[in-house]
């Protein structure tokens, strides 16, 4: 399967094509609409991206696999993130993702992530990358329901 | 004990749309920018002693006149990579009082003659991300950004993809110009930082945000406030096992145990205070023993042996378990080293599974002895300051409650 930019994407790639010194700069921009629009990265387009930008294969797929939020498989389930760094451990996020694990693990894929900055907010999560902070086991419920 | 210059209009309804930041003062500041020369600003701000409050702390007018000296297509990239564990302050103004950065960028792009800026957000912070674009959006629309600007500046928001060494500024330009975020060498003399091989400013969010109200107000005002050495106010964060966890804003060199106390609402539960980690997590732990005079300052706290980094606290009540506590920050560690040094890629693993067996009370002495050695292995021998700062983690805690470890060897 071939992979292209869809119209509205292009025109906004179009337009972010003349902010920046060189092409090479958009690999990170044209990786985030790839996976907005798929869910994930295909092989196809990081092919698409290279012959874009005229930047070898092997280096956006290095890039892909350097940060974190860049996945290379298809989410089967909507992703939970829970953030597990200290300031949230202290304030039970352990409980937290347990509490997920057990009771919202067929439909979601829960997984421990590193700080946030939401630090004031412990414990939290964020899910389709909004942030849910001061979590309970109740506000989880009320959240996902 | 709270000061507000930086979180002037955080509080304030709608303060992140321009009708309303216009109407509280927003922009104001940019008639004094543009009455003087590029060379007044940045000796204004050399001055004022402003600090870069990203972490490090750097003198900020140092910093612009080096890139200012420098020839070539100047760029002004504003660091938003916040992700330093205990830290939330950035995306409070990036959210509540975005035109106030947007005004500090043109201030700084004018100042060191730059007309272009790239604001450089964690990927995590995409709704904040998405008020700032809005908010840049507003202020291309009156005229404040782009060619109908009485000083052309673009701005251009970059997305960041989950890589907390891409904070390091040179990490963040090598993320900038489409590569893996990997730390670059460091020159023995001054220089700036370089996008695409071109002079380039790279500032915090909260330092570029600090700049207004120093050109309007002067020097001498922003002086006012603060110490001698540390001048003006930081956005204090404190998190962790606190009563009331959040961002205040406040002069320099205030009392440590006064401000969890007052601002904090101390520790939870009425419990006793056990430790505090004062800058984010990279910042060595201090015992409570060693807070009795402990001031919120670059030098107070470097002579307790720690820092002040970026002004996040993380607290630590009398219930909390320090090898729990270390196990944590060294997976963070584990998972956050870029990989390019050997000592840091290899000496954050080796921490993190080693404190497993601590975790898991089954360590032995031997063990502990490894602990040691692998963080002297990886203090002062790599690229960047992420293996000496996870170093001075380990020390830290075992300095201070080596008897935890102790217990926990069979």
């Amino acid at each position: 399967m071939s992979f292209s930019f869809s119209q509205e994407n292009s025109i906004k790639i179009a337009s972010l094509l003349n902010r920046y010194p060189h092409k090479k700069a958009l690999i990170l921009p044209l990786l985030w609409f790839a996976q907005k629009q798929e869910s994930y990265i295909s092989e196809d387009a990081i092919g698409h991206i290279s012959e874009f930008l005229d930047v070898p294969y092997m280096h956006i797929y290095s890039v892909v696999t350097f940060y974190t939020m860049f996945r290379l498989t298809k989410p089967q389930k909507r992703v939970i993130e829970v953030c597990a760094t200290l300031s949230c451990e202290l304030n039970g996020s352990e409980d937290i993702k347990a509490y997920l694990d057990e009771n919202y693990s067929k439909d979601f894929e829960v997984i421990e992530v590193e700080c946030m900055g939401a630090c004031s907010g412990a414990p939290m999560c964020a899910i389709d990358g909004k942030y849910h902070e001061n979590l309970t086991t109740k506000t989880i419920d009320e959240v996902l329901k | 004990m709270i000061t507000k210059i930086v979180s002037k209009n955080f509080e304030i309804p709608d303060s992140h749309l321009i009708d309303v930041a216009l109407a509280n003062g927003r922009y104001s500041s940019l008639k004094s920018v543009f009455e003087k020369e590029p060379q007044e600003l940045i000796d204004i701000i050399k001055q004022s002693g402003l600090r870069g409050k990203g972490g490090g702390g750097a003198a900020t007018g140092n910093k612009w006149q080096i890139v200012s000296d420098w020839d070539g297509v100047k760029y002004v990239v504003v660091n938003a990579d916040e992700s330093e564990p205990g830290t939330f302050k950035d995306r409070r103004i990036l959210s509540l009082d975005p035109h106030l950065l947007i005004e500090g960028i043109i201030a700084t792009c004018y100042a060191v003659s730059s007309n272009i800026s790239y604001i450089y957000v964690r990927g995590e912070y995409e709704e904040f991300s998405d008020v700032l674009q809005g908010a840049i959006d507003e202020a291309y629309e009156k005229n404040f950004l782009g060619v109908g600007a009485k000083y052309r500046v673009d701005i251009t928001i970059h997305r960041g993809a989950g890589a907390y060494i891409c904070g390091e500024k040179s990490a963040l330009l090598e993320s900038l110009e489409g590569n893996r975020g990997h730390p670059r060498l460091k020159p023995h003399s001054p220089e700036p930082e370089f996008y695409f091989n071109e002079p380039t400013l790279v500032n915090n969010v909260e330092t570029i945000a600090s700049v207004p109200f120093i050109i309007e107000n002067g020097a001498d005002a922003y002086r006012a406030y603060g110490t001698e050495k540390s001048p003006g106010t930081l956005l204090f964060g404190i998190s962790g096992n606190v009563n009331k966890p959040g961002v205040y804003e406040a002069e320099f060199g205030i009392s440590m145990l006064e401000f969890i106390e007052k601002v904090g609402g101390g520790v939870k539960k009425g419990k006793k205070l056990k430790a505090v980690i004062p800058g984010g997590a990279s910042t060595p732990i201090l015992p409570y023993e060693m807070l009795k005079d402990a001031r919120l300052d670059y030098e107070n706290l470097s002579a307790l042996g720690s820092a002040l980094g970026t002004g996040g606290m993380i607290v630590l009540g009398e219930d909390a378990s320090m090898v729990k506590a270390l196990k944590n920050l060294l997976r963070f560690y584990h998972h956050e080293s870029c990989g390019q040094c050997t000592p840091c890629r290899e000496g954050t693993s080796w921490s993190d599974k080693i404190l497993d067996r601590f975790v898991a009370k089954k360590a032995t002495t031997e063990d502990l002895e490894i602990l040691k050695s692998v963080s002297n292995s990886m203090n002062g021998k790599t690229i960047c300051v992420f293996a000496p700062a996870a170093s001075g983690v380990i020390d830290g805690f075992l300095k201070h409650f080596e008897a935890e470890f102790l217990e926990c060897i069979v």
